[in-house]
């Protein structure tokens, strides 16, 4: 109990209101631009925490974690570059929406969606921390790579038009995930011999070729130069009563997928976003409508990516381990005030664990105050004619490539698969199931190979692991559904057909 | 040194030293009429990304070099390629002392298994500065209570268990395969991409024994939830007082992984003898042994020599392992 009041004590006294606004601030703009990420912005908070109480550096760091989950998504919206990995999915939405002129929705279901999602998955950590732990050590090898199948199976919704071209995409997606060290026999593969290349084609270099500088090449095509198309004006981030009615579902499902997702190490954000986009998709009365700037597209993602800030808390807090690069990097500002995360925690200093609970669910309040305090700076960017936006991406594609890992060769990289992405636009395939593809090629090709080195070459460890065998299912349904579907949708139109054959008759 | 795998980033790479080194035949005077080093500011080159706990070592040093040595430090962080774009960065400057390169014993397995595409001798390896060992663990309610369980279990079932830990052809399985050499036996190896999901492994019984650091599973370590049956430390750890080493079971294992400090090849002695000076006064202060304390770190303080001898030997050993398990050829 006295933890808790002076957790809450620390949250609301002066020091801790400031450290949680200027978290807000920092991430949300850190989050906003590309290639600078919830980590990368950790990493450079560490330094200033020394300084701090263990409590404020915590509460510091989840509220730059949290907002740069949102902040992800601005420029997802406005200018079709997504600013972490995890927004990717919201850009497909969220940009077709703001070139409808209704940007200003776009970013208030964003802002609400993570707020609601943020807020829920600090619910999940505060009560459920310990079953949702014991819930992630089920996952073995086996299980990881049927959370990754299950990913896969969502591609059919990301192809828009053509089914053929969505899984020529993400084979493409797969091929590119191959690239790098082998992840059980420890040598290269398709390195051409360059070293940049050993970790993996860099995913970000890619996210952003292929829908920032894409869409850059594109609007110079089209020569939109004096007018913008985006009339909108940014105003206000509250919802009306109809978009909360539409989004709801989505906002709350999307949550859950993210909470859970969040808490596996290794999966988080950057897998839940597409996992909740698709899940939202399929249960949506308007499923055509994704891809063309649906609300729930934008809704479900964001919530699912801000939920895994949560999700990614419980292995940190109740085992002690990081469940994402982020939280790693907490660990290691807690390991500088001399604390070691882990159930002990509890009993070593139980105002730092509530203050990381609680902070998690007031750091997603905070961050919707100080969203709405960029509103005025985001519709001047709107008012920019397409010209300007067309060099502006640019530059922030080419900052954010090279920020990856401050090497030349990922800005090239990058535009190369600017030039890659423009083709495919031409062309109409869709870059979706190419990001899905390398996100979730890693996940399931090396846990595929560790699940069959440690069952000893048995296939059957896919069948009689139960997590295994839930999510194969999963993937199975989600795969059969649609064309279930369609086979219904053809009877259904060839009876109404025979009937009004009857009728002319 | 029989690195014979022609690459166009290796030729790259020999094209950066020759031009360096041409480089460094114009900064050497320059540096030898210097009254004191360093004159400007120093870069400390991290071969990982910020965050990490290489990182968090690099960032400690740069403070305390300025703090107890009065330097300008900056830090760089260069990750990529297993460290080989952090040596490339080092090679292609001036051999002059002014970029320190922070890097792990990772360097030798880097070298021997041909993804960093040079060699021991192209650097001046300064001072390791911060080691951890490795250890056999198990959970507590394992039916194994000390290293000899073990190897009889292993002996009697070849590869009878799921035994794993970080990495494929890394610091721990080069471990395990000296425990299988000093032991007799034969064991699988199944490698995990983060060392968090190693202590994730154990506690949800999908490994039935790892190789791994002891810091890396410390909440249950602390616990007693996992148990460390065998520490491959010279004497027992400070750290861990109860754990007994391999040795004192009769295996003769001894191995850990460095982090240190190396500058380029032919970085004149004066600028190396400023550099050692001003990390003495680094280990020698408070602040720096507290650290040490907070990270779990050994501190071996290899000195140039020792530090070199110490890598050339785990070079050619871990080729060896390498070789044997098929990871080169």
């Amino acid at each position: 109990m006295d933890g808790i009041l002076q957790s809450l004590g620390v949250i609301f006294s002066l020091s801790g209101v400031t450290v949680l606004v200027t978290g807000a601030l920092l991430g949300i703009v850190i989050g906003a631009l590309p290639g600078l990420g919830p980590s990368i912005g950790l990493s450079l908070l560490i330094p200033f925490t020394y300084n701090l109480g263990p409590e404020l550096s915590m509460l510091l760091m989840i509220s730059l974690y949290t907002s740069a989950e949102y902040g992800g998504s601005i420029s997802a919206i406005l200018l079709s570059t997504p600013g972490t990995a995890a927004a990717a999915a919201t850009a497909i939405d969220g940009y077709s929406m703001a070139r409808q002129g209704k940007a200003n929705e776009a970013i208030s279901i964003s802002l609400t969606a993570s707020t609601v999602g943020g807020v829920l998955g600090g619910l999940a950590l505060l009560l459920l921390a310990m079953p949702l732990a014991s819930l992630a050590l089920k996952f073995g090898p086996a299980g990881y790579f049927a959370v990754g199948v299950f990913g896969l199976s969502s591609v059919a919704a990301l192809s828009g038009g053509s089914l053929v071209k969505g899984l020529a995409c993400a084979a493409f997606g797969l091929a590119l995930a191959t690239v790098g060290i082998d992840p059980i026999a420890g040598t290269p593969r398709f390195t051409f011999g360059l070293f940049q290349l050993y970790e993996g084609v860099p995913f970000l270099a890619a996210l952003i070729g292929l829908f920032a500088v894409s869409e850059a090449l594109a609007m110079v095509e089209s020569r939109m130069a004096s007018a913008p198309s985006i009339k909108d004006k940014v105003g206000h981030v509250f919802m009306s009563a109809a978009l909360w009615k539409e989004t709801w579902r989505s906002m709350l499902s999307g949550s859950v997928i993210g909470t859970l997702l969040g808490i596996l190490p290794g999966v988080g954000g950057n897998i839940a976003c597409w996992v909740a986009r698709d899940y939202a998709r399929a249960r949506d009365r308007h499923p055509e409508e994704f891809g063309n700037g649906s609300a729930n597209g934008i809704a479900a993602p964001e919530a699912a990516n801000n939920a895994t800030v949560g999700g990614a808390l419980v292995p940190l807090l109740a085992l002690g381990v990081p469940g994402s690069p982020t939280t790693a990097i907490m660990v290691g500002a807690l390991i500088m005030h001399g604390l070691h995360p882990g159930p002990q925690l509890f009993n070593e200093a139980p105002s730092l664990v509530y203050a990381i609970l609680f902070g998690t669910i007031i750091a997603s309040l905070v961050q919707y105050a100080a969203g709405s305090l960029f509103l005025p700076l985001m519709a001047r960017v709107m008012r920019l004619p397409d010209a300007v936006i067309a060099v502006g991406i640019m530059a922030f594609a080419v900052l954010g490539a090279f920020a990856i890992r401050n090497l030349m060769f990922d800005v090239y990289l990058m535009l190369g698969f600017g030039v890659v992405g423009y083709l495919m636009k031409k062309l109409r395939f869709p870059v979706a199931p190419v990001i899905l593809a390398m996100v979730l090629g890693y996940l399931v090709e090396s846990n595929y190979r560790t699940a069959l080195v440690s069952s000893q070459g048995d296939y059957t460890i896919f069948v009689t692991d139960p997590i295994s065998l839930i999510f194969l299912s999963l993937s199975l349904v989600s795969l059969l559904t649609p064309l279930w579907r369609r086979i219904q949708a053809r009877r259904a139109s060839s009876r109404t057909e025979e009937t009004a054959d009857c009728t002319v008759r | 040194m029989s690195i014979t795998k022609k690459t166009f980033g290796a030729r790259m790479a020999g094209a950066a030293v020759g031009l360096a080194l041409a480089l460094s035949g114009f900064a050497a005077p320059a540096n030898s009429l210097a009254a004191e080093f360093p004159e400007k500011p120093v870069t400390l080159v991290v071969w990982a990304g910020a965050g990490g706990v290489l990182d968090t070592y690099g960032r400690k040093l740069a403070e305390l070099l300025e703090k107890e040595a009065g330097w300008s430090v900056k830090v760089d962080n260069r990750p990529g390629g297993s460290g080989a774009v952090g040596v490339s960065q080092i090679m292609t400057q001036p051999a002059d002392g002014y970029n320190i390169l922070v890097l792990t014993g990772t360097l030798t397995f880097g070298i021997a298994q041909g993804l960093i595409p040079f060699e021991l001798e192209d650097l001046r390896l300064l001072r390791a500065m911060q080691s951890e060992p490795s250890s056999l663990a198990v959970l507590s309610d394992s039916q194994f209570k000390t290293v000899d369980d073990f190897t009889k279990y292993m002996k009697d079932k070849p590869n009878g268990l799921k035994v794993g830990g970080h990495a494929p052809g890394g610091f721990h399985q080069y471990m395990l395969y000296q425990l299988m050499k000093k032991g007799d036996f034969e064991s699988g190896w199944i490698p995990h991409d983060a060392s968090g999901k190693v202590t994730l492994g154990l506690l949800g019984k999908h490994l039935d024994a790892a190789m791994m650091t002891p810091s890396t599973g410390l909440a249950q370590v602390k616990s007693g939830e996992i148990k460390l049956l065998g520490v491959s430390t010279d004497e027992r750890s400070a750290f861990l007082p109860d754990v007994p080493t391999f040795k004192e079971q009769g295996y003769d294992i001894e191995g850990a992984i460095w982090r240190g400090i190396a500058v380029k090849a032919g970085t004149p002695d004066d600028a190396v003898g400023a550099i050692q000076a001003a990390v003495d006064k680094v280990t020698a202060s408070e602040d720096w042994k507290k650290f040490q304390i907070e990270q779990f770190q050994d501190s071996p303080d290899w000195k140039e020599e020792e530090f070199t001898k110490r890598a050339q030997s785990d070079l050619a050993n871990q080729l060896e392992f390498l070789k044997a398990n098929g990871y080169v050829e």
